[in-house]
């Protein structure tokens, strides 16, 4: 029994290799994100040094600012089936045989290797007032549209320009998840008189169920924690707070108004949204890793 | 849903026009950079759409030099190569670690590297610029590359320890056997042969690290890299579009470049996480 178990745990040099090897990639987690996040936690109940218990969170629920930042990822959010759809159609044509899919594939993909400064500059541009997408639109008769500048029209500006410049990732992992349906089981459907809907949605569907959960939680936390570079050069947030996120305010509040405790404070609050999406990606990465 | 049917082409054919209005909307915006960085500014303002008349070059010497995206772009050069180097070297070591060594805990050590990822640096922006401060790290270049290293390195340990997982365990074990060391192993063994998961490391943290602003903006605030770069741009000369779209072609080329490059690696990369394989 007690050879099985050393045999479990490793002799003493495999062991002290094992901490030797892991310890940078600890020291470094432990250092630039472990330890800020129980300091943040402590750091949201002060300000200035001075220990204001829950003042910060009750101030944040009181304010405007960042009660809109949350119906703004809430709406955000809303938009979700969407982001997993859309791809989801595009790679089921691709895989189908698609006139030109090929290149499309590769085309869609390009907007995802781009900055989000690059193209928020660009996008910045192009959806001004009298910007070209506008200049399009007159073409084809529809009147111009103040896009960033109107705070009816900037959010949905925002999460558009952000699903263009990240689908083409979706698109390649459902891809990769049809390249693992097996073609035997839908080719028998086919000859059982099986119709292309049919076939579709009782077969190919629910067998990307592994990969439609997968793209649905990464899409999630790509839209909670990687938008900050989009609305920094697109819309700065505003008009108003019509494009505030989380992230972003978090940004504001320890930057320009200088309030540490109330931006760790709102910072809790994203990272409690993000803890529950994110355990569900750990499950699904430790599923696949097979370590 | 090999064979298709004539019915089926059919809508396949109808679907393939709104996906390549979708695929030119996608070059649409590398197109509107390139083809206005080429105008004067004059030239700009009578024409924003149309085709660039004469090309002109002027735009990217003006970039280059005078709006300093000499020094950003050796600044970001630097920083995603070092950031890279370290991340591959720390992902390949916890990975070896992790997938072929045994020692107690080792479950709750890769749950634990994983689980830091529910941290992004949003999360923790206060406490991780007071960490940046404390350690003397502002306004240095190793300060980047170390933050970098942090926060992309979760993906990087978890790819390196599936890869090397998937490895037979007698490699190892020979090797062992004629009386290699641990590190020996690491070093002649595994590190040759995680070539190709380490290639595909190294092309997307690449990626990550030379488009990332946010961390950038925080640790390098009397520097700048590329992406700080342009957003200053946008500041400093706002009227001037094409001087603005020069810089971004000059910060976009390194990437695109690579994509084309690398293609299939990228794919290969990002699949690698949500299927099993």
């Amino acid at each position: 029994m007690s050879a099985q178990r050393r045999k479990a745990i490793g002799s003493k040099a495999e062991r002290r290799f094992a901490a030797l090897f892991l310890l940078p990639s600890l020291l470094l987690l432990l250092i630039f994100r472990i330890i800020p996040l129980f300091w943040g936690f402590t750091l949201s109940f002060s300000e200035n040094g001075e220990w204001i218990g829950a003042d910060n969170y009750v101030r944040a629920v009181g304010d405007t600012n960042f009660r809109d930042s949350i119906v703004n990822t809430l709406l955000l959010l809303a938009t979700l089936p969407i982001w997993v759809m859309l791809p989801m159609l595009l790679a089921i044509l691709i895989h189908q045989g698609v006139p030109g899919g090929k290149l499309y594939r590769a085309v869609y993909f390009l907007p995802a290797v781009l900055s989000s400064v690059i193209v928020g500059a660009i996008f910045n541009i192009v959806l001004r007032y009298d910007g070209s997408l506008n200049a399009a639109l007159k073409v084809i008769g529809i009147d111009a549209v103040d896009w960033l500048g109107s705070s009816s029209t900037a959010l949905g500006s925002l999460i558009a320009v952000q699903l263009w410049s990240t689908f083409g990732m979706s698109v390649l992992i459902f891809l990769s998840g049809l390249s693992t349906v097996p073609d035997d089981i839908v080719e028998a459907a086919r000859i059982d008189g099986a119709r292309f809907w049919q076939r579709l949605f009782l077969i190919v569907i629910p067998s990307l169920r592994p990969i439609i959960e997968f793209v649905a939680v990464v899409t999630t936390i790509g839209v909670l924690t990687s938008m900050f570079g989009l609305i920094y050069v697109l819309t700065g947030g505003g008009p108003g707070t019509s494009t505030t996120l989380p992230e972003f305010l978090i940004w504001l509040e320890q930057g320009r108004l200088n309030r540490p405790g109330y931006a760790a404070a709102i910072s809790m609050f994203l990272f409690s949204m993000m803890a529950g999406v994110a355990y569900l990606q750990i499950r699904i990465m430790s599923r696949n890793a097979n370590v | 849903m090999a064979t298709v049917g004539r019915r089926e082409r059919k809508i396949l054919w109808a679907a393939s026009v709104p996906m390549a209005l979708l695929a030119l909307s996608c070059i649409y915006p590398l197109w509107f950079a390139i083809n206005n960085a080429l105008k004067d500014n004059r030239g700009y303002i009578l024409d924003r759409f149309g085709w660039v008349n004469d090309p002109t070059f002027e735009n990217f010497v003006t970039a280059w030099g005078r709006a300093r995206f000499s020094e950003y772009f050796l600044n970001s050069v630097v920083v995603t190569g070092g950031a890279v180097a370290v991340l591959l070297i720390t992902a390949s070591l916890a990975g070896f670690a992790l997938a072929v060594l045994r020692f107690p805990y080792r479950r709750l050590v890769f749950i634990v590297i994983l689980a830091s990822m529910m941290i992004p640096v949003q999360v923790v922006l206060v406490p991780f610029y007071k960490t940046i401060i404390g350690l003397g790290l502002l306004n240095t270049r190793i300060g980047l590359i170390l933050s970098y290293t942090a926060f992309f390195l979760p993906f990087s340990v978890y790819l390196m320890a599936a890869f090397y997982a998937a490895l037979p365990r007698e490699l190892t074990e020979a090797a062992r056997v004629d009386g290699a060391r641990f590190w020996q192993v690491w070093w002649f063994v595994m590190l040759p042969l995680g070539t190709p998961a380490l290639i595909t490391l190294g092309i997307l943290n690449t990626l990550y690290c030379w488009n990332d602003v946010l961390i950038s903006l925080l640790v390098l605030q009397r520097e700048r890299t590329l992406m700080v770069g342009i957003t200053a741009l946008r500041g400093e000369y706002s009227t001037n579009v094409p001087l603005l779209a020069a810089g971004i072609v000059l910060a976009a080329a390194p990437i695109v470049l690579i994509y084309l490059v690398f293609q299939r690696r990228i794919v290969a990369g990002i699949a690698a996480g949500a299927v099993k394989g």
